[in-house]
C-alpha cells in the first residue's frame, strides 16, 4: 500500500467529524423534541387551569353531565361559519361531516345534522323514501297521513312546542304547529318563522331548516315519519324525555383560547364526550427562514432522528377529537405524544391536558403543534456544521494527499538515488538527494550518505588491497627465495635438494599469485602514463590472435575483421592487454570442442569488438557485474588464481578509450558475448 | 683486489641474503640499514657499487635521496636500484637520478650476481683501451658487447644494464620476434609483461632523442618485439 494511499484513509478518518455532527444533531433534535413537549404539555396545563377556574366561559351548560348519546337523539350543533342559503342542500354549510343517522326500530332510514349561526339553529333532515306523500291541504297530523318530520322545541323557558313540516309541493315552506280550533277540531298553522326548504331527490326528500336560536333551548327532538305507513325514525319528546339534547360550542370560547396561544399552535376544548366546544390557532405558522431550507439536503436523512415510526393521528370528526391524547385527558391525565398528521404525514406534536371542575372531568383541552418548525430550526444550524466539517474533511482529505504526495516523491528520490548509488561500472556517488532536509527524510539521505561513504571506503580499501598486499608480501617473498638461492649455492644433497626445489615452486606459485593481485593496480597506473597513437586495430587483432592460437593450442579461436584497416588512436598495448583478459576468459569458459569467435565491426561512429564463446550463458543474477573491480562468481576450473580483476581491467582499458564494456549472452543463446565499444578516431 | 660492495637494504634477513650471495662471489660486502648510517661510512670511504633499495626503514623515498648524494660524491659510481617497488615510476624516477639499473626484488640471487659482474665488467671495459671487441653492427646501430657500450649513428646512446640486453637481445637477430620471457632472460632479470613494455617505451624514447625517425624496434601484438632495420 503506497503511503499516499495510506495518507488518504488517515484522511477519511476525519469523516468522524461529520458524524459526530450528525450524532450531535440527532440528540439536539432529540432533545429539542423533549423540550418542546414539556413546554407543550405545561401549556396545555396552564390553559386547562386557566378554564377551570372559569367553567362559564367554557361550558354552556355548567351542570349538564350527561354523556352525549346518539341514540336518544342527541345532537351536536356545529358552528357555522356563514349564513347558509335555505336550499336544501347543505354543501355552504362548511361541515365537513356528515349528518348523523336518527334511530329507528323501523328500518326506516333518515339522517340529521344541526348547525347554528349567532341567531339561527340551522337543522338538515333527508329521508330515504322514495314515495312522496303530499300533504292534504286542512290537513290534521293526528289523522291524515302524508310524509312529515315531525319537530318538538324545547323552548328556553323550558316549555315544549311541537312543530311539523310537510308539503303538498316541494320548495321553500314554513313549518307547522297545530292549534285547536274554536270547532274542536285542531288544525295546522303555518310559523313563518321557522322556515324550511323541502328539495325532493332521486334517493328520497331533504329538508333544511332554519329556527330562530330564541325558540330553541337545550332540547330538540326530531322524528321523520313515513306517509305510506312503513314506519318512522327518529325520537319524539314524549317517550324519550331524556333525549334530544342539543351540544353547542361555547360562544367566545375561540377567542378565550386565542389569547393562551402562540401562532404554529392549535388550541381545542372538548368536553367530556370529546366533543368540541371550540377551538383556535392553526398549525401552518411561518418560521422565519424555515422555506429557504425545504429543499431537504441530501445529507439530511443521515441527521434526522427516524420518525416513520411515531404513531398516525386518528383522524377526528369535526365535531369531535380522538386519539391517545384525549383519551388520557378525559380520563384525568396530561398527556403528550408525537404523531403523525392523519391526512398530510407531517410531524404533530400533541398535548392533553383534563379540565377538572370540583374534582371531576368536565372536559380536556388539546394542544397541537407542528414539529416541523423544530426541524427547520435544527437544521439551519445543523446544515452549517455539517456543511463546516464537511469542507473540512475535504480540505483535510486535500492537504493529507498533497503532503502524502509531496513525501511519497522525496522518498521516491531517495529510493531511486539508493537504487542507482552504486552504479554498473562499481562507482559509489556520494551525495543523496533531500540530505539537506531537516526532517527524519532528510536524517534518513544523510545516514546512507554516511552508509555510501564508509562502503567508498571500504571499496576504496578493496581495490587498493591487491596492489598494497603484492607489494608487502614481495619482501618476505624475496627474503624466503634468496634465503633458498643461498642454500641452494651451499651445495646440498640430492634429498635436501628436493624439498629446496618444492619450496622454489611454491614460492613461484606466490609469486604469480602476488602478481595477479597487483594486476589491476599496474594496469590503472599504466593508464596514467599511457600514451595514445593511431594504430590500425585489424593489424593489432590479426598479430595477437596469431599469438594466442600459439598460446592456446587447444582453443580454437577464430578472427573475423573488415578488409580494410580500421585505424583508431589508443594505446595498443592496453588494448592487448583488454584482448588478453577476454580471450583467457573465453578460453576458461569455452569447452574443448568449442570456438571461440572474435569479430571486428564497424558501427556508427565506433568500432565493436566481439568475443564471444560457447561455453555456458552468464548467470541473470551477474549481469552488470561483471565488470566490477573484485567481483569474482567462477566456479572452480582451474586452479589459477582469480581475484576479479580481469574483467575491471578490461573495463577500465575500455573506458580509456571512451568506449564501453558489455557482457551479454549470445541471442542464441550458445554462450557468452563480450563487446567492447571503441569509438573512431 | 676485491672489489667492495654496499648494500644498503633495511630488511636484515635480505640483508643478510644478498651479503651472502655477493660474498660467495668473491666481492667484498658491507652492509647499511639506513640513509644516514650509509652516508656516514660513504664519505669516508666509497665503494666500488651500491645497491640500495628505495624506502629505508622510516623514508619510503630514502634510496633516490641516498642516490643522488652518492651521485653527488662520485658520478662514475655503479648504482642499483634493488627494490620491491615495481612501477614504472618509481624505475624511471630511479634511473633518472642517476642509477645504472633497476632491478625488481623478484631476481634471483645468481641473476643478480651476473649483473653486478656485467656491470664491473662495462666498467673495466670503459677503463680500458679500446680494443675491437664483439662489436654487432646493424645499419646505424652499434653495439659493443665488452663495453656494453650502445650508439646511433656514432651517439653513444645511454642505456640502463636491463635495456642493453634487450636491445643487444633484439638486434643480434634483426627480423626475429623475441617475446617478453625471451627478453628477460636476456637481461637477466624477472619482470613482467608491463615492465619489459616500458623499458621498451623508455628505450625508443633514447634512441628518438637521437634520431626522431627511429623506428626500429617494433612490437609483434600479442607475442613480443622485432628489430627491423
Amino acid at each position: 500500500m503506497s503511503i499516499r494511499l495510506q495518507f488518504l484513509i488517515v484522511a477519511l478518518s476525519t469523516l468522524v467529524l461529520p458524524w459526530a455532527g450528525c450524532q450531535y444533531a440527532r440528540e439536539l433534535e432529540t432533545a429539542l423534541r423533549d423540550s418542546q413537549e414539556k413546554t407543550l404539555l405545561a401549556s396545555a396545563d396552564t390553559i386547562a387551569n386557566a378554564l377551570s377556574a372559569q367553567p362559564q366561559h367554557v361550558f354552556r351548560d355548567p351542570e349538564g353531565t350527561q354523556a352525549f348519546a346518539a341514540s336518544r337523539g342527541d345532537l351536536y350543533v356545529h358552528p357555522l361559519r356563514v349564513q347558509p342559503l335555505l336550499d336544501g342542500y347543505r354543501d355552504d354549510w362548511g361541515v365537513a361531516a356528515n349528518p348523523s343517522p336518527l334511530p329507528t326500530t323501523s328500518g326506516y332510514g333518515a339522517r340529521a345534522q344541526a348547525g347554528s349561526t349567532e341567531r339561527y339553529l340551522y337543522l338538515y333532515v333527508e329521508v330515504d323514501d322514495t314515495h312522496f306523500n303530499p300533504q292534504p291541504s286542512n290537513a290534521r297530523p293526528e289523522r291524515d297521513r302524508f310524509d312529515r318530520v315531525d319537530l318538538w322545541l324545547q323552548r328556553p323557558d323550558g316549555t315544549r312546542e311541537f312543530y311539523f313540516f310537510g308539503t303538498s309541493a316541494p320548495g321553500l315552506i314554513a313549518a307547522q304547529s297545530i292549534v285547536s280550533g274554536g270547532d274542536g277540531r285542531d288544525r295546522a298553522v303555518e310559523e313563518q318563522r321557522i322556515q324550511a326548504f323541502w328539495l325532493q331527490t332521486s334517493a328520497g326528500y331533504r329538508i333544511e331548516a332554519r329556527i330562530p336560536l330564541s325558540f330553541v333551548g337545550s332540547r330538540l327532538w326530531i322524528e321523520a315519519v313515513d306517509g305510506g305507513g312503513s314506519g318512522s325514525a327518529g325520537v319524539d319528546a314524549v317517550d324519550a324525555p331524556d333525549g334530544g339534547r342539543l351540544f353547542f360550542t361555547t360562544a367566545g370560547l375561540d377567542d378565550l383560547l386565542g389569547t393562551f396561544i402562540r401562532s404554529g399552535t392549535r388550541a381545542t376544548v372538548v368536553d367530556a364526550n370529546a366533543l368540541r366546544l371550540g377551538s383556535a390557532g392553526n398549525l401552518s405558522a411561518n418560521i422565519p427562514g424555515a422555506a429557504e431550507e425545504d429543499a431537504a439536503p441530501w445529507y439530511r436523512r443521515f441527521m434526522s432522528v427516524d420518525t416513520s415510526s411515531f404513531p398516525q393521528q386518528p383522524s377526528s370528526a369535526p365535531d369531535r377529537l380522538g386519539g391517545n391524547g384525549v383519551a388520557a385527558a378525559l380520563a384525568g391525565r396530561s398527556h403528550a405524544e408525537w404523531v403523525r398528521g392523519a391526512e398530510s404525514q407531517e410531524l404533530l406534536l400533541t398535548a392533553a391536558a383534563p379540565i377538572l371542575i370540583e374534582g371531576r372531568t368536565r372536559g380536556g383541552v388539546f394542544l397541537e403543534q407542528a414539529g416541523d418548525q423544530l426541524l427547520a430550526l435544527r437544521d439551519r444550524a445543523v446544515t452549517h456544521l455539517f456543511n463546516l466539517t464537511l469542507l473540512a474533511t475535504a480540505s483535510a482529505v486535500v492537504v493529507m494527499l498533497g503532503f502524502a504526495t509531496w513525501i511519497s516523491l522525496r522518498i521516491g528520490r531517495l529510493r531511486n538515488a539508493a537504487d542507482s548509488a552504486v552504479s554498473s561500472d562499481g562507482k559509489i556517488r556520494l551525495e543523496m538527494p533531500e540530505s539537506a532536509g531537516t526532517d527524519e527524510i532528510g536524517a534518513l539521505a544523510r545516514g546512507f550518505e554516511r552508509l555510501l561513504a564508509r562502503l567508498n571506503e571500504h571499496t576504496q580499501y578493496l581495490r587498493t588491497l591487491g596492489g598494497k598486499l603484492s607489494h608487502e608480501l614481495r619482501t618476505p617473498l624475496t627474503i624466503v627465495r634468496s634465503s633458498l638461492d643461498n642454500l641452494e649455492s651451499e651445495g646440498l644433497r640430492e634429498d635436501q635438494q628436493r624439498y629446496v626445489t618444492r619450496a622454489r615452486e611454491g614460492t613461484q606459485r606466490l609469486q604469480s599469485i602476488l602478481s595477479a593481485l597487483g594486476a589491476a593496480a599496474r594496469v590503472e597506473e599504466s593508464i596514467k602514463q599511457a600514451e595514445s597513437v593511431n594504430f590500425d586495430l585489424c593489424e593489432l587483432l590479426s598479430s595477437a590472435i596469431a599469438a594466442y592460437r600459439d598460446g592456446f593450442p587447444q582453443a580454437r579461436i577464430a578472427l573475423e575483421t573488415p578488409a580494410d584497416p580500421c585505424f583508431i588512436r589508443g594505446a595498443p598495448d592496453l588494448l592487448v592487454q583488454l584482448l588478453d583478459k577476454l580471450v583467457e576468459n573465453a578460453v576458461d569458459f569455452c569447452p574443448a570442442s568449442g570456438t571461440i569467435t572474435v569479430r571486428l565491426e564497424r558501427a556508427l561512429g565506433s568500432y565493436l569488438l566481439h568475443v564471444q564463446n560457447d561455453g555456458p550463458p552468464i548467470p541473470q543474477a551477474l549481469h552488470g557485474r561483471l565488470f566490477e573491480s573484485l567481483f569474482e562468481q567462477r566456479l572452480g576450473r582451474d586452479d589459477k588464481p582469480h581475484f576479479g580483476l580481469g574483467l575491471y581491467i578490461v573495463r577500465l582499458v575500455a573506458e580509456f578509450h571512451g568506449g564501453t564494456a558489455v557482457a551479454a549472452n549470445r541471442s542464441d543463446g550458445g554462450g557468452a558475448l563480450f563487446t567492447i565499444t571503441l569509438p573512431l578516431i | 683486489m676485491k672489489k667492495h660492495i654496499a648494500i644498503v637494504e633495511d630488511e636484515p634477513a635480505l640483508r643478510e641474503n644478498y651479503s651472502a650471495a655477493l660474498a660467495r662471489h668473491g666481492y667484498s660486502i658491507k652492509t647499511y640499514g639506513n640513509r644516514r648510517t650509509a652516508m656516514q661510512a660513504f664519505h669516508t670511504r666509497l665503494p666500488d657499487l651500491a645497491i640500495i633499495d628505495i624506502s629505508l626503514e622510516d623514508e619510503a623515498e630514502g634510496g633516490f635521496d641516498l642516490c643522488r648524494d652518492l651521485r653527488a660524491l662520485s658520478a662514475e659510481l655503479p648504482i642499483i636500484f634493488l627494490t620491491a617497488r615495481d612501477s614504472e615510476l618509481d624505475a624511471v624516477s630511479g634511473l633518472r637520478l642517476g642509477a645504472d639499473d633497476f632491478l625488481t626484488k623478484d631476481v634471483s640471487l645468481p641473476h643478480l650476481a651476473a649483473r653486478v659482474a656485467a656491470l664491473f665488467r662495462r666498467i673495466d671495459a670503459l677503463r680500458r683501451p679500446d680494443n675491437a671487441a664483439e662489436i654487432i653492427r646493424r645499419g646505424s646501430l652499434s653495439i659493443d658487447g665488452e663495453k656494453m657500450q650502445t650508439t646511433w649513428n656514432g651517439t653513444p646512446v645511454t642505456l640502463s644494464l636491463t635495456e642493453f640486453w634487450i636491445v643487444h637481445a633484439l638486434a643480434r637477430n634483426p627480423g626475429h620476434v623475441k617475446n617478453r620471457q625471451q627478453l628477460m632472460d636476456a637481461a637477466n632479470v624477472v619482470l613482467d609483461d608491463n615492465t619489459i613494455t616500458s623499458h621498451v617505451k623508455r628505450m625508443r624514447r633514447k634512441f628518438q632523442q637521437i634520431d626522431p625517425a627511429f623506428d626500429a624496434i617494433q612490437t609483434v601484438y600479442g607475442m613480443g618485439y622485432r628489430w627491423v632495420e
